[in-house]
Protein backbone atom coordinates (compact mmCIF):
# COMPACT_ATOMS: atom_id res chain seq x y z
CA UNK A 1 0.00 0.00 0.00
CA UNK A 2 3.02 2.33 0.38
CA UNK A 3 3.72 2.49 -3.21
CA UNK A 4 0.56 3.75 -3.65
CA UNK A 5 1.38 7.13 -2.11
CA UNK A 6 4.65 7.51 -3.62
CA UNK A 7 2.29 7.34 -6.94
CA UNK A 8 -0.10 10.06 -5.56
CA UNK A 9 2.88 12.11 -4.56
CA UNK A 10 4.39 11.89 -8.39
CA UNK A 11 1.50 13.70 -9.70
CA UNK A 12 2.68 17.00 -9.56
CA UNK A 13 -0.13 18.51 -11.94
CA UNK A 14 -2.56 17.80 -9.71
CA UNK A 15 -1.16 18.96 -6.75
CA UNK A 16 0.29 21.69 -7.77
CA UNK A 17 -1.08 24.75 -5.27
CA UNK A 18 -2.81 22.02 -2.74
CA UNK A 19 -0.33 20.14 -1.18
CA UNK A 20 -1.00 20.78 2.48
CA UNK A 21 -4.62 19.71 1.79
CA UNK A 22 -3.68 16.70 -0.24
CA UNK A 23 -1.49 15.87 2.97
CA UNK A 24 -3.88 16.36 4.86
CA UNK A 25 -6.03 13.65 3.32
CA UNK A 26 -3.15 11.35 2.89
CA UNK A 27 -2.56 11.75 6.69
CA UNK A 28 -6.31 10.98 7.38
CA UNK A 29 -6.31 8.18 4.71
CA UNK A 30 -3.19 6.31 6.75
CA UNK A 31 -4.90 6.75 10.24
CA UNK A 32 -7.44 5.37 8.82
CA UNK A 33 -5.88 2.48 7.51
CA UNK A 34 -3.69 1.53 10.40
CA UNK A 35 -6.91 1.70 12.31
CA UNK A 36 -8.21 -1.35 9.93
CA UNK A 37 -5.77 -2.81 10.38
CA UNK A 38 -5.25 -3.07 13.78
CA UNK A 39 -9.19 -3.92 13.84
CA UNK A 40 -10.63 -1.08 14.72
CA UNK A 41 -13.63 0.39 13.31
CA UNK A 42 -13.68 3.63 14.43
CA UNK A 43 -16.47 5.19 12.90
CA UNK A 44 -16.05 8.64 13.08
CA UNK A 45 -12.73 8.70 11.92
CA UNK A 46 -12.83 6.74 8.93
CA UNK A 47 -15.82 8.70 8.32
CA UNK A 48 -14.28 12.02 8.95
CA UNK A 49 -11.84 11.13 6.20
CA UNK A 50 -14.61 10.65 3.99
CA UNK A 51 -16.42 13.66 5.18
CA UNK A 52 -14.04 16.08 4.54
CA UNK A 53 -13.51 15.20 0.48
CA UNK A 54 -16.97 14.76 0.09
CA UNK A 55 -20.30 16.10 2.64
CA UNK A 56 -22.72 14.45 1.05
CA UNK A 57 -25.05 12.59 3.15
CA UNK A 58 -27.21 10.26 2.89
CA UNK A 59 -27.49 9.26 -0.51
CA UNK A 60 -25.55 6.17 -2.12
CA UNK A 61 -25.42 7.51 -5.75
CA UNK A 62 -23.30 9.97 -4.98
CA UNK A 63 -20.71 7.82 -3.34
CA UNK A 64 -19.87 6.09 -6.67
CA UNK A 65 -18.38 9.56 -8.31
CA UNK A 66 -16.28 10.14 -5.67
CA UNK A 67 -15.02 6.84 -5.74
CA UNK A 68 -14.57 7.06 -9.35
CA UNK A 69 -12.79 10.91 -9.12
CA UNK A 70 -10.39 9.68 -6.29
CA UNK A 71 -9.21 6.61 -8.18
CA UNK A 72 -7.79 8.61 -10.84
CA UNK A 73 -5.37 10.77 -7.99
CA UNK A 74 -5.44 9.87 -4.57
CA UNK A 75 -6.77 6.46 -3.41
CA UNK A 76 -6.35 3.07 -4.84
CA UNK A 77 -9.37 0.99 -5.43
CA UNK A 78 -8.27 -1.21 -2.92
CA UNK A 79 -9.09 1.80 -0.49
CA UNK A 80 -12.40 2.96 -2.14
CA UNK A 81 -13.74 -0.47 -2.17
CA UNK A 82 -13.28 -0.24 1.36
CA UNK A 83 -14.92 3.07 1.80
CA UNK A 84 -17.70 1.54 -0.24
CA UNK A 85 -18.51 -0.89 1.49
CA UNK A 86 -18.22 0.50 5.23
CA UNK A 87 -20.31 2.83 4.00
CA UNK A 88 -22.38 0.53 3.57
CA UNK A 89 -22.98 -1.33 6.51
CA UNK A 90 -23.12 1.52 8.67
CA UNK A 91 -25.13 3.87 6.74
CA UNK A 92 -27.07 5.03 10.07
CA UNK A 93 -24.21 6.03 11.91
CA UNK A 94 -22.76 7.74 8.81
CA UNK A 95 -25.92 10.04 9.64
CA UNK A 96 -25.63 11.17 12.71
CA UNK A 97 -21.72 11.44 12.11
CA UNK A 98 -22.23 13.06 9.22
CA UNK A 99 -24.50 15.62 10.78
CA UNK A 100 -22.16 16.29 13.65
CA UNK A 101 -19.65 16.70 11.51
CA UNK A 102 -21.00 19.02 8.91
CA UNK A 103 -21.44 21.60 11.93
CA UNK A 104 -18.24 21.24 12.95
CA UNK A 105 -16.52 21.17 9.88
CA UNK A 106 -17.48 23.04 7.90
CA UNK A 107 -15.06 25.51 6.94
CA UNK A 108 -12.27 22.54 6.28
CA UNK A 109 -14.77 21.57 3.90
CA UNK A 110 -15.72 24.10 1.99
CA UNK A 111 -11.98 24.41 1.29
CA UNK A 112 -11.58 20.77 0.24
CA UNK A 113 -14.53 21.35 -2.20
CA UNK A 114 -13.09 24.02 -3.82
CA UNK A 115 -9.92 22.14 -4.32
CA UNK A 116 -11.76 18.95 -5.70
CA UNK A 117 -13.99 21.32 -8.31
CA UNK A 118 -10.56 23.12 -9.64
CA UNK A 119 -8.79 19.39 -9.25
CA UNK A 120 -11.32 17.17 -11.16
CA UNK A 121 -14.13 17.21 -13.53
CA UNK A 122 -17.17 19.47 -11.67
CA UNK A 123 -18.77 17.35 -8.93
CA UNK A 124 -22.05 17.51 -7.62
CA UNK A 125 -22.35 19.99 -5.14
CA UNK A 126 -25.01 18.94 -2.25
CA UNK A 127 -28.23 20.45 -3.34
CA UNK A 128 -31.72 19.92 -3.15
CA UNK A 129 -32.76 17.76 -6.09
CA UNK A 130 -36.02 16.75 -6.42
CA UNK A 131 -36.56 13.78 -9.45
CA UNK A 132 -39.68 11.85 -9.23
CA UNK A 133 -39.01 8.19 -9.77
CA UNK A 134 -41.60 6.02 -9.76
CA UNK A 135 -43.92 7.53 -6.48
CA UNK A 136 -41.29 8.48 -4.24
CA UNK A 137 -39.96 12.25 -3.89
CA UNK A 138 -36.11 11.67 -3.87
CA UNK A 139 -34.82 14.66 -1.97
CA UNK A 140 -31.16 15.25 -1.24
CA UNK A 141 -30.48 17.55 1.83
CA UNK A 142 -28.77 20.51 1.98
CA UNK A 143 -25.76 21.39 3.58
CA UNK A 144 -25.69 21.81 7.12
CA UNK A 145 -29.50 20.57 7.59
CA UNK A 146 -31.06 17.50 9.02
CA UNK A 147 -31.13 14.64 7.72
CA UNK A 148 -33.66 12.94 8.91
CA UNK A 149 -36.93 11.94 6.99
CA UNK A 150 -39.58 14.02 8.85
CA UNK A 151 -37.67 17.15 8.58
CA UNK A 152 -36.83 16.31 4.70
CA UNK A 153 -40.75 15.46 4.24
CA UNK A 154 -41.55 19.07 5.90
CA UNK A 155 -39.41 20.79 3.30
CA UNK A 156 -41.11 19.09 0.47
CA UNK A 157 -44.26 20.28 1.51
CA UNK A 158 -43.52 23.52 2.45
CA UNK A 159 -41.78 24.10 -0.67
CA UNK A 160 -45.07 23.39 -2.45
CA UNK A 161 -46.47 25.61 -0.43
CA UNK A 162 -44.69 28.28 -0.79
CA UNK A 163 -44.69 27.68 -4.74
CA UNK A 164 -48.03 28.25 -4.77
CA UNK A 165 -48.27 31.06 -2.63
CA UNK A 166 -46.34 32.55 -5.68
CA UNK A 167 -48.93 32.06 -7.95
CA UNK A 168 -51.67 33.44 -5.81
CA UNK A 169 -49.21 36.27 -5.75
CA UNK A 170 -49.58 37.04 -9.10
CA UNK A 171 -52.79 36.27 -9.25
CA UNK A 172 -53.89 38.75 -6.57
CA UNK A 173 -53.40 42.14 -6.96
CA UNK A 174 -51.08 44.19 -4.66
CA UNK A 175 -49.62 40.87 -3.49
CA UNK A 176 -46.42 41.51 -4.29
CA UNK A 177 -44.77 43.40 -1.60
CA UNK A 178 -45.83 40.66 1.23
CA UNK A 179 -44.15 38.07 1.96
CA UNK A 180 -45.48 36.37 4.92
CA UNK A 181 -47.67 33.71 4.69
CA UNK A 182 -50.14 35.31 6.92
CA UNK A 183 -50.17 38.17 5.25
CA UNK A 184 -50.57 36.39 1.76
CA UNK A 185 -53.43 34.81 3.35
CA UNK A 186 -54.87 38.23 4.42
CA UNK A 187 -55.02 39.20 1.40
CA UNK A 188 -56.22 36.09 -0.94
CA UNK A 189 -59.28 35.92 1.59
CA UNK A 190 -59.89 39.77 1.23
CA UNK A 191 -59.96 39.51 -2.69
CA UNK A 192 -62.38 35.84 -2.54
CA UNK A 193 -64.43 38.09 -0.29
CA UNK A 194 -64.62 41.10 -2.25
CA UNK A 195 -65.32 39.23 -5.47
CA UNK A 196 -67.98 37.19 -4.02
CA UNK A 197 -69.77 40.70 -2.56
CA UNK A 198 -69.22 41.70 -6.37
CA UNK A 199 -71.20 38.99 -7.37
CA UNK A 200 -73.84 39.48 -5.10
CA UNK A 201 -74.09 43.32 -6.08
CA UNK A 202 -74.05 42.38 -9.63
CA UNK A 203 -77.00 39.87 -9.92
CA UNK A 204 -78.87 42.99 -7.62
CA UNK A 205 -78.42 44.91 -10.44
CA UNK A 206 -79.79 42.60 -13.21
CA UNK A 207 -82.62 41.83 -10.74
CA UNK A 208 -83.61 45.60 -10.85
CA UNK A 209 -82.29 46.21 -14.05
CA UNK A 210 -84.96 43.79 -15.94
CA UNK A 211 -88.38 43.33 -14.61
CA UNK A 212 -88.48 39.86 -15.43
CA UNK A 213 -85.44 37.14 -16.11
CA UNK A 214 -85.64 37.05 -19.71
CA UNK A 215 -82.18 38.89 -20.90
CA UNK A 216 -83.07 39.34 -24.18
CA UNK A 217 -79.52 39.16 -25.69
CA UNK A 218 -80.19 39.27 -29.46
CA UNK A 219 -82.10 42.46 -28.75
CA UNK A 220 -79.12 43.97 -27.10
CA UNK A 221 -76.93 43.24 -29.82
CA UNK A 222 -79.29 44.60 -32.56
CA UNK A 223 -79.44 47.75 -30.59
CA UNK A 224 -76.14 48.18 -30.22
CA UNK A 225 -75.93 47.44 -34.15
CA UNK A 226 -77.85 50.46 -34.92
CA UNK A 227 -76.01 53.08 -32.73
CA UNK A 228 -73.15 52.27 -35.10
CA UNK A 229 -73.04 52.96 -39.01
CA UNK A 230 -74.02 50.02 -40.33
CA UNK A 231 -71.19 47.42 -41.64
CA UNK A 232 -71.66 44.46 -43.14
CA UNK A 233 -71.14 43.11 -40.04
CA UNK A 234 -74.44 43.68 -38.67
CA UNK A 235 -76.21 41.45 -41.27
CA UNK A 236 -74.26 38.38 -39.80
CA UNK A 237 -75.24 39.04 -36.94
CA UNK A 238 -78.44 38.49 -36.90
CA UNK A 239 -78.15 34.96 -37.89
CA UNK A 240 -76.91 32.59 -35.17
CA UNK A 241 -77.21 33.01 -31.48
CA UNK A 242 -73.73 31.68 -30.72
CA UNK A 243 -72.40 34.29 -32.86
CA UNK A 244 -74.58 36.83 -31.29
CA UNK A 245 -73.25 35.67 -27.94
CA UNK A 246 -69.69 35.80 -29.37
CA UNK A 247 -69.79 39.40 -30.15
CA UNK A 248 -71.26 40.26 -26.63
CA UNK A 249 -68.41 38.88 -25.02
CA UNK A 250 -66.15 40.61 -27.61
CA UNK A 251 -68.39 43.93 -26.61
CA UNK A 252 -66.68 43.18 -22.80
CA UNK A 253 -63.38 41.96 -23.81
CA UNK A 254 -62.78 44.60 -26.78
CA UNK A 255 -62.69 47.42 -24.57
CA UNK A 256 -59.07 46.21 -23.25
CA UNK A 257 -57.82 45.82 -26.60
CA UNK A 258 -58.92 48.85 -27.57
CA UNK A 259 -57.41 50.37 -24.85
CA UNK A 260 -54.22 48.74 -25.82
CA UNK A 261 -53.82 50.28 -29.25
CA UNK A 262 -55.05 53.58 -28.38
CA UNK A 263 -53.24 53.84 -25.36
CA UNK A 264 -55.62 55.01 -23.68
CA UNK A 265 -54.37 56.66 -20.51
CA UNK A 266 -56.06 58.39 -17.66
CA UNK A 267 -58.14 56.26 -15.06
CA UNK A 268 -57.36 52.94 -16.17
CA UNK A 269 -54.48 51.37 -14.72
CA UNK A 270 -54.05 48.32 -16.84
CA UNK A 271 -50.10 48.41 -17.46
CA UNK A 272 -48.39 48.27 -20.96
CA UNK A 273 -46.68 45.08 -20.08
CA UNK A 274 -50.63 43.46 -19.88
CA UNK A 275 -49.92 42.42 -23.71
CA UNK A 276 -46.72 40.84 -22.90
CA UNK A 277 -46.87 39.09 -19.60
CA UNK A 278 -48.63 35.37 -18.82
CA UNK A 279 -52.34 35.91 -18.18
CA UNK A 280 -52.47 35.54 -14.14
CA UNK A 281 -50.65 39.30 -14.12
CA UNK A 282 -53.91 40.40 -14.83
CA UNK A 283 -55.13 43.68 -13.00
CA UNK A 284 -59.25 44.39 -12.09
CA UNK A 285 -60.09 47.52 -13.94
CA UNK A 286 -62.47 48.35 -11.14
CA UNK A 287 -65.42 50.80 -11.28
CA UNK A 288 -63.37 53.33 -13.36
CA UNK A 289 -63.77 51.10 -16.45
CA UNK A 290 -67.83 52.01 -16.49
CA UNK A 291 -67.09 55.35 -17.47
CA UNK A 292 -65.38 54.71 -20.61
CA UNK A 293 -67.42 52.05 -21.56
CA UNK A 294 -70.10 53.87 -23.44
CA UNK A 295 -67.71 55.64 -25.68
CA UNK A 296 -66.08 52.56 -26.48
CA UNK A 297 -68.88 50.89 -27.17
CA UNK A 298 -69.37 52.28 -30.47
CA UNK A 299 -65.34 52.48 -31.19
CA UNK A 300 -65.07 48.64 -30.86
CA UNK A 301 -67.56 47.68 -33.49
CA UNK A 302 -65.08 48.98 -36.40
CA UNK A 303 -62.29 47.22 -34.88
CA UNK A 304 -64.15 43.72 -34.17
CA UNK A 305 -62.21 42.20 -37.46
CA UNK A 306 -58.96 42.86 -35.70
CA UNK A 307 -59.57 42.09 -32.67
CA UNK A 308 -60.23 38.44 -33.22
CA UNK A 309 -56.70 37.08 -34.31
CA UNK A 310 -55.98 39.38 -31.55
CA UNK A 311 -57.72 36.93 -29.26
CA UNK A 312 -56.78 33.94 -30.23
CA UNK A 313 -53.16 34.01 -29.46
CA UNK A 314 -54.10 34.81 -26.24
CA UNK A 315 -56.35 31.64 -26.07
CA UNK A 316 -53.67 29.87 -26.80
CA UNK A 317 -51.27 30.88 -24.35
CA UNK A 318 -53.79 31.11 -22.05
CA UNK A 319 -54.39 27.53 -22.33
CA UNK A 320 -50.67 26.67 -22.16
CA UNK A 321 -50.55 28.45 -18.87
CA UNK A 322 -53.63 27.09 -17.30
CA UNK A 323 -52.20 23.19 -18.29
CA UNK A 324 -49.11 24.46 -16.46
CA UNK A 325 -51.15 25.57 -13.38
CA UNK A 326 -53.25 22.19 -13.13
CA UNK A 327 -50.61 20.23 -12.42
CA UNK B 1 -59.94 39.18 -19.53
CA UNK B 2 -58.77 38.32 -22.87
CA UNK B 3 -58.11 35.05 -22.45
CA UNK B 4 -60.93 33.43 -21.09
CA UNK B 5 -63.48 33.90 -23.90
CA UNK B 6 -64.77 29.92 -24.63
CA UNK B 7 -64.95 29.72 -21.13
CA UNK B 8 -67.13 32.87 -21.23
CA UNK B 9 -69.16 31.95 -23.91
CA UNK B 10 -70.24 28.58 -21.97
CA UNK B 11 -70.70 30.63 -18.92
CA UNK B 12 -73.05 33.04 -20.45
CA UNK B 13 -75.03 30.71 -22.77
CA UNK B 14 -75.76 28.25 -19.96
CA UNK B 15 -76.73 30.81 -17.26
CA UNK B 16 -79.02 31.90 -20.35
CA UNK B 17 -80.68 28.40 -20.56
CA UNK B 18 -80.69 28.71 -16.47
CA UNK B 19 -82.77 31.86 -16.23
CA UNK B 20 -84.74 30.71 -19.50
CA UNK B 21 -86.02 27.72 -17.49
CA UNK B 22 -86.55 29.72 -14.23
CA UNK B 23 -88.80 32.36 -16.03
CA UNK B 24 -90.53 29.40 -17.64
CA UNK B 25 -91.82 27.71 -14.24
CA UNK B 26 -92.84 31.14 -12.35
CA UNK B 27 -94.37 34.53 -13.97
CA UNK B 28 -93.63 36.88 -11.26
CA UNK B 29 -90.82 36.84 -8.69
CA UNK B 30 -90.34 39.80 -6.33
CA UNK B 31 -86.93 41.21 -6.48
CA UNK B 32 -85.25 39.25 -3.96
CA UNK B 33 -86.22 36.07 -5.65
CA UNK B 34 -85.17 37.72 -8.99
CA UNK B 35 -81.20 38.26 -7.76
CA UNK B 36 -81.60 34.95 -6.13
CA UNK B 37 -81.79 32.92 -9.35
CA UNK B 38 -80.02 35.18 -11.33
CA UNK B 39 -77.04 34.42 -8.86
CA UNK B 40 -77.29 30.78 -8.41
CA UNK B 41 -77.94 29.95 -12.09
CA UNK B 42 -74.62 31.91 -12.57
CA UNK B 43 -73.02 30.21 -9.99
CA UNK B 44 -74.34 26.48 -11.06
CA UNK B 45 -73.60 27.64 -15.00
CA UNK B 46 -69.96 28.25 -14.08
CA UNK B 47 -69.27 25.56 -11.81
CA UNK B 48 -70.55 23.67 -15.44
CA UNK B 49 -68.78 25.38 -18.01
CA UNK B 50 -65.77 24.96 -16.15
CA UNK B 51 -65.99 20.87 -17.03
CA UNK B 52 -63.41 20.01 -14.62
CA UNK B 53 -63.37 17.82 -11.56
CA UNK B 54 -61.88 20.82 -8.88
CA UNK B 55 -63.61 19.64 -5.35
CA UNK B 56 -65.15 23.33 -5.19
CA UNK B 57 -67.06 22.96 -8.80
CA UNK B 58 -68.38 20.22 -7.40
CA UNK B 59 -69.19 21.18 -3.65
CA UNK B 60 -70.75 24.19 -5.64
CA UNK B 61 -72.88 21.90 -7.74
CA UNK B 62 -74.02 19.23 -4.58
CA UNK B 63 -74.43 22.20 -2.62
CA UNK B 64 -77.32 23.27 -4.82
CA UNK B 65 -79.01 19.68 -5.32
CA UNK B 66 -79.63 19.91 -2.33
CA UNK B 67 -82.48 21.95 -1.73
CA UNK B 68 -85.25 20.20 -4.18
CA UNK B 69 -86.54 23.06 -5.52
CA UNK B 70 -83.43 23.82 -7.75
CA UNK B 71 -82.82 20.20 -8.53
CA UNK B 72 -84.51 19.90 -12.12
CA UNK B 73 -83.26 23.59 -12.42
CA UNK B 74 -79.60 21.80 -12.08
CA UNK B 75 -79.92 18.82 -13.89
CA UNK B 76 -81.31 20.23 -16.77
CA UNK B 77 -78.21 23.01 -16.89
CA UNK B 78 -75.31 20.24 -16.32
CA UNK B 79 -76.72 17.64 -19.06
CA UNK B 80 -76.68 14.16 -18.92
CA UNK B 81 -72.21 13.24 -18.45
CA UNK B 82 -72.69 15.35 -15.36
CA UNK B 83 -75.82 14.01 -13.67
CA UNK B 84 -73.30 10.70 -12.34
CA UNK B 85 -70.72 12.98 -10.38
CA UNK B 86 -73.13 14.33 -7.88
CA UNK B 87 -73.76 10.99 -6.85
CA UNK B 88 -70.08 9.78 -6.39
CA UNK B 89 -69.43 13.22 -4.73
CA UNK B 90 -72.06 12.32 -2.23
CA UNK B 91 -69.97 9.33 -0.78
CA UNK B 92 -66.48 11.61 -1.64
CA UNK B 93 -67.69 13.99 0.55
CA UNK B 94 -69.56 11.91 3.50
CA UNK B 95 -65.56 10.21 3.44
CA UNK B 96 -64.12 13.16 3.46
CA UNK B 97 -66.12 14.52 6.38
CA UNK B 98 -65.40 11.35 8.54
CA UNK B 99 -62.02 11.86 7.51
CA UNK B 100 -62.14 15.56 8.81
CA UNK B 101 -64.16 14.61 12.19
CA UNK B 102 -61.50 12.09 12.97
CA UNK B 103 -58.84 14.46 12.10
CA UNK B 104 -60.45 17.43 14.12
CA UNK B 105 -60.34 14.55 17.54
CA UNK B 106 -56.70 13.83 17.07
CA UNK B 107 -55.79 16.87 16.10
CA UNK B 108 -57.71 18.29 19.54
CA UNK B 109 -55.99 15.81 21.79
CA UNK B 110 -52.90 16.49 19.66
CA UNK B 111 -53.33 20.26 20.99
CA UNK B 112 -54.38 19.24 24.49
CA UNK B 113 -50.88 16.68 25.40
CA UNK B 114 -48.54 19.70 23.48
CA UNK B 115 -50.07 22.80 25.30
CA UNK B 116 -48.97 20.37 28.65
CA UNK B 117 -45.89 20.29 27.44
CA UNK B 118 -45.30 23.90 26.18
CA UNK B 119 -46.03 25.32 29.77
CA UNK B 120 -42.28 25.60 29.84
CA UNK B 121 -40.88 27.51 27.33
CA UNK B 122 -43.54 28.82 24.66
CA UNK B 123 -42.87 32.69 25.01
CA UNK B 124 -38.53 32.11 23.84
CA UNK B 125 -39.95 33.06 20.34
CA UNK B 126 -43.30 35.16 20.40
CA UNK B 127 -43.05 35.67 17.12
CA UNK B 128 -43.28 32.55 15.18
CA UNK B 129 -45.70 31.91 17.89
CA UNK B 130 -48.27 34.08 17.12
CA UNK B 131 -47.83 33.64 12.90
CA UNK B 132 -48.34 30.01 13.18
CA UNK B 133 -51.87 30.97 15.04
CA UNK B 134 -52.66 33.79 12.70
CA UNK B 135 -51.78 31.32 9.80
CA UNK B 136 -54.07 28.88 11.28
CA UNK B 137 -57.04 30.97 12.03
CA UNK B 138 -56.60 32.15 8.56
CA UNK B 139 -56.53 28.88 6.74
CA UNK B 140 -59.90 28.50 9.01
CA UNK B 141 -61.36 31.28 7.08
CA UNK B 142 -60.69 30.51 3.69
CA UNK B 143 -61.83 27.05 4.42
CA UNK B 144 -64.91 28.03 5.08
CA UNK B 145 -64.99 30.92 2.02
CA UNK B 146 -63.90 28.23 -1.04
CA UNK B 147 -67.08 26.09 -1.45
CA UNK B 148 -65.84 22.47 -0.46
CA UNK B 149 -62.97 23.64 1.36
CA UNK B 150 -63.43 22.10 4.64
CA UNK B 151 -62.14 18.52 4.29
CA UNK B 152 -58.65 19.86 2.40
CA UNK B 153 -55.11 20.21 3.34
CA UNK B 154 -53.37 23.03 3.43
CA UNK B 155 -51.41 22.37 -0.26
CA UNK B 156 -54.89 21.40 -2.13
CA UNK B 157 -56.43 23.60 -0.41
CA UNK B 158 -54.61 26.84 -2.24
CA UNK B 159 -54.49 25.18 -5.19
CA UNK B 160 -58.44 25.44 -5.09
CA UNK B 161 -58.64 28.58 -4.14
CA UNK B 162 -56.64 29.89 -7.27
CA UNK B 163 -58.91 27.91 -9.38
CA UNK B 164 -61.80 29.73 -8.02
CA UNK B 165 -60.61 33.03 -7.87
CA UNK B 166 -60.02 32.44 -11.49
CA UNK B 167 -63.24 31.77 -12.18
CA UNK B 168 -64.51 34.30 -10.08
CA UNK B 169 -62.69 37.01 -12.05
CA UNK B 170 -64.81 35.33 -15.31
CA UNK B 171 -68.10 35.73 -13.78
CA UNK B 172 -67.37 39.12 -12.89
CA UNK B 173 -66.46 40.12 -15.34
CA UNK B 174 -69.50 38.52 -17.47
CA UNK B 175 -71.97 39.89 -15.79
CA UNK B 176 -70.40 43.43 -14.90
CA UNK B 177 -70.57 43.61 -18.96
CA UNK B 178 -74.26 42.37 -19.29
CA UNK B 179 -75.36 44.86 -16.55
CA UNK B 180 -73.78 47.39 -18.51
CA UNK B 181 -75.06 46.34 -21.72
CA UNK B 182 -78.80 46.03 -20.00
CA UNK B 183 -78.00 49.63 -18.59
CA UNK B 184 -77.31 51.17 -22.22
CA UNK B 185 -80.00 49.02 -23.72
CA UNK B 186 -82.36 50.67 -20.96
CA UNK B 187 -81.11 54.47 -21.25
CA UNK B 188 -81.07 54.28 -25.04
CA UNK B 189 -84.62 52.95 -24.65
CA UNK B 190 -86.03 55.95 -22.49
CA UNK B 191 -84.45 58.75 -24.76
CA UNK B 192 -86.39 57.02 -27.69
CA UNK B 193 -89.40 57.32 -25.51
CA UNK B 194 -88.47 60.95 -24.67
Amino acid sequence: MLHCHYTTMNIPGNTSGTDVSVLERQQARMKWRQQQQQGLSNDDHCFRGLVEIKPDPGLQYGWPDFSDACQDQLIPPLVADHNLKKRKTHEDHKQKAVSKENGVKDKKIKRCSEENSTETSPKEKPKAVETQKQEYIHVRARRGQATDSHSLAERVRREKISERMKYLQDLVPGCNKITGKAGMLDEIINYVQSLQKQVEFLSMKLATLQPRLDFDIDSLIMKEMFEVPAIGYSSEVANSTYFQVNSLLEMGNSPIDTMLRRSIGGPVSIPETFVVSSCFNQMQPGVTWDGDLHNLYRMEIQQESTTIPFQHKFTGSYEGSNLKMEL
Amino acid sequence: MHTCTKLKSEFIKKWMKGLQICCSSKTNMDFLERKKKIKLCADIALASAKNSTTSWCIALISEAKKHDENKTLVDNLLGPELRIKPQKTNHQMSASHKRARSKKILKKSHHVCQRMKKMGPPKSNIATYITKILVKERTQVLKRLVPGGESMDEISLIKEALDYILSLKVQVDVMRTLANATEVLNQSDSTIFD
